[in-house]
C-alpha cells in the first residue's frame, strides 16, 4: 500500500517536471524543473521498488546507494549545464543579473 | 576626516578574517587520521555494494580499501575540522551529523518538488541571479553547500567565485523577493551553512 503511494508520488513529480521543462521560458528555469523533479521522483520510485521487491536486505540497501548517488550527481550536472550555457552566451530572462555585473 | 575610522575598522576586520583563515589552514588533520576516516567510508561502501559477509570477502575488502585510502587520503578529508579524538570524531560524523543532514535534505527536497509543481501550474516566477557570500572556505564544504542549495526550494547554483579568504556563490533564484545581501543569505543558505560548519571549515 505504502509503496503504491510512493510510486504514484514519483509519477506525479516526474509528470510535472516534464511539464515544467516544456512550459518554462529559458534554460535556467527549465533546469530548476529537471534537476529537482528528477531527483525527487527517482528517489521516490527507488524507495517504492526497495519496499515492494522481495530481495534480501543487502540488495535493498543498494537501491538507497543508487538514490544517494543520484542526489549527489544530479546537482553537479545541472550546475555544469547552467554554467556552460552562461559561458556560451545565453542570456537569462531575469530581473536582476549579478553574475553579469561581476563578469563583464 | 571621519571616513578614515570606518576604513580602518573594515581593514581590521579583513586582517582578522585572514588570520582566522590561516589558523584553520595550519591545523589540518594528521595523515593517519585522514587515512582512517577515508578507510571507514570506503569500507562501508564496499560492504553495501558487494553484499557478501563471509570472512574472505571482508578481508579482501579491508585490504583493498586500505590501499585505496592510502593513495586518496587527501580527497575526502582534507577539509575536516580538527576537534576531538579520531574514533569519537568518526562516529560523530558518520552516525550523527551525516544522517541528520540527510534527513533535513530529504524534507527540503520534498518541499522543493512541491514548490516546482506549484510554479509549473501557476507560472508565478520572477527569476534572477543573485550573489551570496558564504562563510565556508574549504573546497569540499563549498561543493556540498552548492549541491545542497541546488536541491533546496527555488534556487540553483550557477557558479562559485573563490578569492583569497572569501567565497561567493552565484545563485539563480526563481522568485526574487529581496536584494538585501543579509536577507538573501538568510533565505538561501538558511540553516544549511550552520550544519556544514560543524564538519568543514
Amino acid at each position: 500500500m505504502i509503496e503504491a503511494l510512493f510510486l504514484l508520488f514519483g509519477l506525479f513529480i516526474m509528470f510535472f517536471g516534464t511539464l515544467g521543462l516544456l512550459r518554462f521560458p529559458d534554460v535556467y528555469t527549465r533546469l530548476h524543473a529537471t534537476a529537482k523533479c528528477d531527483t525527487g521522483g527517482a528517489i521516490s520510485i527507488l524507495t517504492a521498488l526497495a519496499m515492494a521487491s522481495d530481495f534480501p536486505l543487502v540488495v535493498k540497501l543498494k537501491f538507497f546507494v543508487m538514490a544517494l548517488t543520484i542526489a549527489m550527481i544530479n546537482p553537479m550536472v545541472s550546475h555544469a549545464i547552467a554554467r556552460a550555457a552562461y559561458k556560451s552566451g545565453i542570456k537569462p530572462k531575469a530581473t536582476v543579473d549579478m553574475y553579469a555585473w561581476d563578469n563583464p | 576626516m571621519s571616513r578614515i575610522h570606518f576604513y580602518l575598522r573594515s581593514r581590521l576586520e579583513e586582517v582578522r578574517k585572514r588570520v582566522l583563515y590561516e589558523s584553520y589552514e595550519a591545523k589540518k588533520l594528521p595523515a593517519w587520521e585522514r587515512v582512517g576516516i577515508t578507510w571507514l567510508a570506503l569500507f562501508a561502501f564496499w560492504v553495501v555494494v558487494s553484499g557478501k559477509f563471509s570472512p574472505p570477502h571482508l578481508a579482501t575488502g579491508a585490504v583493498v580499501t586500505f590501499i585505496v585510502a592510502l593513495i586518496t587520503r587527501d580527497f575526502l578529508t582534507d577539509d575536516i575540522r580538527q576537534t576531538g579524538h579520531l574514533l569519537s570524531k568518526a562516529l560523530y560524523i558518520f552516525l550523527f551529523l551525516i544522517s541528520q543532514y540527510l534527513f533535513i535534505m530529504a524534507f527540503r527536497l520534498l518541499e522543493s518538488n512541491l514548490r516546482v509543481v506549484r510554479n509549473v501550474i501557476l507560472m508565478d516566477i520572477n527569476p534572477g541571479i543573485v550573489k551570496v557570500k558564504t562563510d565556508l572556505h574549504s573546497n569540499t564544504g563549498l561543493t556540498v553547500l552548492a549541491n545542497s542549495i541546488t536541491l533546496t526550494p527555488g534556487t540553483l547554483t550557477l557558479d562559485v567565485d573563490k578569492k583569497l579568504g572569501e567565497a561567493y556563490l552565484y545563485v539563480h533564484w526563481i522568485n526574487v523577493e529581496t536584494l538585501d545581501q543579509e536577507k538573501i543569505g538568510m533565505k538561501i543558505k538558511g540553516e544549511l551553512e550552520e550544519w556544514l560548519k560543524k564538519i568543514f571549515w
